[in-house]
C-alpha cells in the first residue's frame, strides 16, 4: 500500500465564540488546512472526513454534509462519531482512503460547539459518552468516571498523589499559556491546582479539561501527490493504530489502564516500526489530569505507577526530554469533542514542519498523537513523521 | 393463617418537634417528639420493599414462595397505576403471585392484613406510608413515615386469636381532595375523637383484651389513643408498649403494624393491633406468640434532620428536574432489565460459567454470545472505586436527588454470585449517605432499593448501596 501524508493542517482558536456556527468554524478550520498547503486547492479534495460528537444536537443527522457544502468542499463526506476520539478516527479513515487508493486528497476534520448550551442542557450532553443505561444512572459525570480512575489509581500506587495530578494542570497551562489557539491562556501554580474546588473527589476543577468551541482539519495525500508537489510541507503517517473496548468503566478488567489505548498504540508502533522510545514529543488526550498520567504509561512512556515520576521529573515538560502537550492539550488549549482529534493532529504537523513559531520544539522528527473516546471505548494512536526522519535508526 | 414472620422500617431521618416549632413558630403534633423523613429517593414503594425484604427474611421464606402480596398505602407514587407489580420485582417474588393494592385511608393496613388472613397459602402483607400536611396544620407536624410486613403462612409462631372489624360513617376528620398532595381534616376535636373511640371501640369490641401485653393502636398523633385507651379497656402502659408514634411521627396505614414489629421486638406475647381509617372504618386483631415470633426490624432513627434539612429532602426547595434533558432510557429498555436494577440479577454465562452485570451481549470472558443463565447477587460487596459528585456537578436527571440529599457518590461494587462456585462481577451503583459516610476502596456496602429518578412522569427504580456498617438490620 502507498504511503500517506499530511501536507496541511489548521484550526480555529479553541475557546467560546458566540458569534460563530459549528460550520462558520469549520470552514475556517478548512481554510487554514487549505492555505497550509501550497500548491492544493479545494478542488483538489476528493473525499471529506468529519467527527463531530453533536454536542448540543444541532445536526445529529447528516452532520458531515452540513459542514463541509457550507466549506464549499461538495465531495463525499463521511460523519465519524467516536466521542472525543471522534476526528482522531476521522483521520484514520483518510488514511486507509489514501492507502487504499480510492483517494488522492482527504480532508479530515472535526467540530464541536459546546459553549452555547444552557448549564443544564451542558451537564446532559457532557454525559453522553458515558455509558448510558447502568453507569450513567449511579448519577455518574464524565468527570466522574475519571476520578473514579484516579481514586484506583491513587490506591494503587502509594507513591501517587494528587498533587502528581495538579503538575498535568501546570504544565499544560503553562505551555497552552504560549499558544494562540488556546482557551485557557494562563498558568497556574500546583497549589491553584490542588486547592481549586472539587468536581469529583479527587479531581478539583483544574484537573478538568473546559468545554470548548472550535474546529480542526488536515489534508491527507498519497505519496505520489507529494511527489508532484515538491512544495509541500509533508510529513509521513508512519503509524495509525485504533482499538474499542467496553464503553462502560465498570465493564474493564482495569480501572488503572485504558486497555483501547494500550492496544491502539502497540499497532502504531507496529505499523511505524518504532517504538514508544523513538518518540520525539507527543500530543496526548489529557481530558482529566488523570488520563494524561495513564496515557504515559498506556503508550509505554514508561512503566507502570511510573508517570507521577515524568512530571516529577520535567521529563514531559516542553524542555524535557520527551515534551508531551506543548500545545496546552485538552486541558488548555481546550476540548472541543469532535475537533480535538485532528487538533492534536495540527500540532503535530506544525512542530514537524517548522510551522510552531514561537513555540517551536527543537527539530523533532516523530510526533506521536494520541485520542480517547469517552472513558476508554475508543482509542487512536497516530505517528507522524518529518520529511527526511531516519526510519532505519533510533532516534534518540 | 398464622404469623410467621414480622418485618418494618422507617427513614432512619429524624425531625424534631423542638426543630418544627423553632422553624415555624409552633409545633401541635401531640405527644410526638419527632417523625421520621424518608430521604429524597425513598417514596412509599422502596419503605415497603424494605419492610417486605425483612419480613420474608425474618420468616425464612424464599420470595418464590409467596403466593400473594397485599399493599396498603395512601401515598404510593401514582393515584393510578398499581404499585404490586413494581414491589413484586424489587422483592423478587413470582409473577404468578397475586397481588391487592389496599388504600383510601389508613386503615387499609387492617384492611390488607384481614384479607391475607383469608388466603390459605404464603402472603406477604405490606403497609407502607409517608403522610403530608400543611406547615400551618397538626397533621403536617405529627407526619412521619414507615412501613411494616408480615408474612402469613400456615405455619407461624404468632396465632390470630381474634379478629373485629367496624364501619362507621364520619366524613371529614382526615382527607385528602383528589390531586392534592397534602392531608388535612376539619379539626372538629370532638367529632373526631367521636369518630375515631366509637370505630375503634366497635373493632376491638369483637375481641377479648383481658391480658393484652401492648395495644398497637392506629396512631396519627400520640395523643388519641391514651386519649382512646381507656374506652378499649387498656392502661396508657399497655397503649405505649405498642406505639412507635413518639419517635416515628403519623406512619399512615402502617402505623399500627409498626406499633406490633415495635412491641414484639421488646418480647410482648400477646399483642392487640386495631387500624383505624377516617370515613371511618377500623380492623383489629389479636395475635398471641405460641413461641418467638421472629421480627427483623429497622425502625430507629441515627441522623437528626433540621427543618429545612427535611423539607429540603421532601423536594420543597428545588425546582424539580431541569429543563435540558436527562439520560434516556426508555421504559421498555428499563422494564426489560428490571431484575438486574431492582435485585442485582446478573448473569452465568452458558459457555464459560463468567458472571457478567448486566446480563447482556457478549461475554466479558470468553467473549461468547451464548446467553446467560440468572445468577443472582449477594447483596454485600466491596467497593472496587469510587468517587463522590460534588454538589451541582450532577447529570440533569440526578440534579433533584442531589439538591435535596447532597452530594452522593458514585461507585463501581465487586458483589459476589449466590451460587457456590460463582466468582465476582462489577457493579456500577450510586452510594446513598455519600455525604456523610462516602465508603473507600475496600469497604463494604449493601444493596437497598431506591428511587434513581423520573422521567415523563415515570419513576425508575434500582439498587443502590450503602455503607455496610450504616445498615440497620434489627
Amino acid at each position: 500500500m502507498r504511503d500517506a501524508y499530511v501536507v496541511g493542517a489548521g484550526q480555529t482558536d479553541f475557546g467560546s465564540f458566540p458569534d460563530e456556527s459549528y460550520r462558520s468554524l469549520f470552514a475556517t478550520a478548512v481554510d487554514r488546512a487549505l492555505s497550509s498547503a501550497d500548491g492544493l486547492a479545494r478542488e483538489d479534495v476528493d473525499e471529506a472526513v468529519v467527527g463531530t460528537l453533536g454536542v448540543g444536537g444541532r445536526q445529529l443527522g447528516l452532520s458531515g454534509p452540513a459542514v463541509t457544502e457550507f466549506a464549499g468542499l461538495s465531495v463525499p463526506t463521511t460523519r465519524v462519531e467516536n466521542a472525543c476520539a471522534a476526528s482522531g478516527y476521522a483521520v484514520r479513515n483518510a488514511v486507509q482512503a489514501v492507502k487504499s487508493g480510492m483517494a488522492d486528497v482527504v480532508l479530515a476534520g472535526g467540530y464541536e460547539v459546546m459553549t452555547d448550551a444552557s448549564g443544564d442542557a451542558t451537564k446532559y450532553w457532557l454525559g453522553v459518552s458515558g455509558e448510558t443505561e447502568w453507569e450513567r444512572l449511579t448519577g455518574a459525570t464524565f468527570a466522574g468516571t475519571y476520578a473514579q480512575m484516579a481514586r484506583a489509581y491513587l490506591d494503587e500506587h502509594e507513591d501517587a498523589t494528587v498533587e502528581d495530578l495538579s503538575r498535568v494542570a501546570v504544565k499544560n497551562h503553562a505551555n497552552g499559556s504560549e499558544n494562540p489557539h488556546a482557551q485557557l491562556r494562563f498558568e497556574c501554580s500546583l497549589a491553584d491546582a490542588t486547592d481549586a474546588a472539587t468536581v469529583a473527589d479527587p479531581l478539583t476543577l483544574y484537573h478538568c479539561c473546559p468545554t470548548t468551541d472550535g474546529a480542526a482539519a488536515v489534508l491527507v495525500v498519497g505519496e505520489d501527490v507529494v511527489a508532484d508537489h515538491s512544495e509541500l510541507d509533508a510529513t509521513r503517517v508512519a503509524g495509525v493504530g485504533a482499538a474499542s473496548d467496553r464503553v462502560g468503566l465498570f465493564e474493564r478488567d482495569t480501572y488503572t489502564a485504558i486497555p483501547a489505548s494500550e492496544r491502539a498504540a502497540e499497532s502504531a508502533y507496529e505499523m511505524a516500526d518504532r517504538g514508544p522510545e523513538d518518540v520525539d514529543f507527543a500530543e496526548v488526550h489529557d481530558c482529566f489530569a488523570i488520563a494524561e498520567l495513564l496515557a504515559y504509561e498506556d503508550l509505554g512512556f514508561c512503566e507502570r505507577g511510573e508517570a507521577p515520576h515524568l512530571l516529577r521529573e520535567g521529563v514531559t515538560d516542553r524542555d524535557g526530554r520527551l515534551p508531551v502537550n506543548v500545545s496546552g492539550g485538552l486541558k488548555a488549549k481546550g476540548h472541543p469533542i469532535g475537533a480535538t482529534g485532528a487538533g492534536q493532529l495540527v500540532e503535530l504537523w506544525k512542530q514537524l514542519t517548522g510551522h510552531a513559531g514561537d513555540r517551536q520544539l527543537d527539530s523533532p522528527e516523530v510526533g506521536l498523537a494520541h485520542n480517547v473516546g469517552g472513558s476508554g471505548g475508543a482509542a487512536v494512536v497516530t505517528i507522524l513523521e518529518a520529511a527526511g526522519a531516519d526510519t532505519a535508526e533510533v532516534q534518540r | 393463617m398464622r404469623v410467621a414472620g414480622v418485618g418494618a422500617y422507617v427513614p432512619r431521618f429524624r425531625l424534631a418537634a423542638e426543630a418544627v416549632e423553632d422553624a415555624l413558630g409552633q409545633s401541635h403534633a401531640r405527644g410526638v417528639e419527632q417523625v421520621a423523613v424518608p430521604d429524597a429517593d425513598e417514596d412509599a414503594l422502596t419503605m415497603a420493599a424494605e419492610a417486605g425484604e425483612r419480613a420474608l427474611d425474618a420468616a425464612g421464606l424464599d420470595a418464590g414462595a409467596v403466593d400473594a402480596v397485599h399493599l396498603a398505602s395512601t401515598t404510593l407514587p401514582y393515584e393510578e397505576e398499581g404499585g404490586a407489580g413494581r414491589l413484586r420485582s424489587l422483592l423478587g417474588l413470582d409473577a404468578s403471585t397475586e397481588s391487592a393494592q389496599f388504600g383510601g385511608s389508613t386503615d387499609a393496613g387492617g384492611a390488607a392484613l384481614a384479607a391475607g388472613l383469608e388466603r390459605d397459602d404464603p402472603t406477604l402483607v405490606v403497609a407502607s406510608d409517608s403522610p403530608r400536611g400543611a406547615d400551618d396544620d397538626p397533621l403536617g407536624h405529627a407526619a412521619g413515615a414507615g412501613a411494616a410486613a408480615l408474612v402469613l403462612d400456615r405455619d407461624g409462631p404468632g396465632r390470630v386469636a381474634g379478629r373485629g372489624s367496624q364501619t362507621t360513617t364520619y366524613p371529614g376528620t382526615r382527607f385528602r381532595e383528589r390531586g392534592s398532595a397534602e392531608t388535612t381534616g376539619l379539626g372538629i376535636t370532638s367529632y373526631d375523637r367521636q369518630a375515631y373511640r366509637e370505630t375503634l371501640a366497635g373493632a376491638v369490641d369483637e375481641i377479648g383484651t383481658e391480658g393484652v401485653d401492648a395495644a398497637a393502636l392506629q396512631a396519627p398523633d400520640g395523643d388519641l389513643p391514651y386519649r382512646t385507651a381507656g374506652a378499649l379497656g387498656f392502661d396508657a402502659e399497655t397503649v405505649a408498649a405498642g406505639s412507635v408514634v413518639k419517635q416515628v411521627g403519623d406512619a399512615g396505614a402502617a402505623s399500627a403494624l409498626l406499633g406490633l414489629a415495635d412491641a414484639l421486638r421488646d418480647g410482648a406475647e400477646d399483642v392487640l393491633v386495631a387500624t383505624y381509617g377516617s370515613g371511618a372504618s377500623s380492623h383489629a386483631f389479636r395475635i398471641v406468640c405460641e413461641s418467638e415470633l421472629p421480627v427483623a426490624a429497622a425502625l430507629d432513627g441515627d441522623r437528626a434532620l433540621s427543618f429545612a434539612g427535611a423539607r429540603r429532602r421532601r423536594g420543597d426547595f428545588d425546582s424539580g428536574a431541569p429543563e435540558g434533558g436527562g439520560a434516556y432510557v426508555s421504559v421498555p429498555s428499563y422494564r426489560r432489565t428490571v431484575a438486574a436494577r431492582h435485585r442485582l440479577v446478573a448473569g452465568r454465562c452458558r459457555a464459560c460459567g463468567a458472571l457478567r452485570f448486566p446480563p447482556e451481549g457478549a461475554c466479558g470472558d470468553c467473549g461468547a454470545t451464548a446467553g446467560y443463565e440468572d445468577a443472582p447477587l449477594r447483596d454485600r460487596g466491596t467497593v472496587e472505586t469510587v468517587t463522590t459528585i460534588s454538589q451541582g456537578g450532577a447529570p440533569p436527571e440526578f440534579a433533584p436527588q442531589q439538591a435535596r440529599s447532597g452530594e452522593y457518590s458514585s461507585a463501581i461494587v465487586a458483589f459476589e454470585g449466590r451460587a457456590e462456585d460463582d466468582g465476582e462481577v462489577s457493579v456500577p451503583v450510586q452510594v446513598v449517605l455519600a455525604d456523610e459516610d462516602a465508603p473507600v476502596i475496600g469497604d463494604d456496602v449493601v444493596a437497598v432499593p431506591r428511587v434513581l429518578y423520573d422521567q415523563e412522569g415515570v419513576r425508575r427504580y434500582g439498587a443502590k448501596v450503602l455503607p455496610a456498617e450504616s445498615r440497620r438490620r434489627r
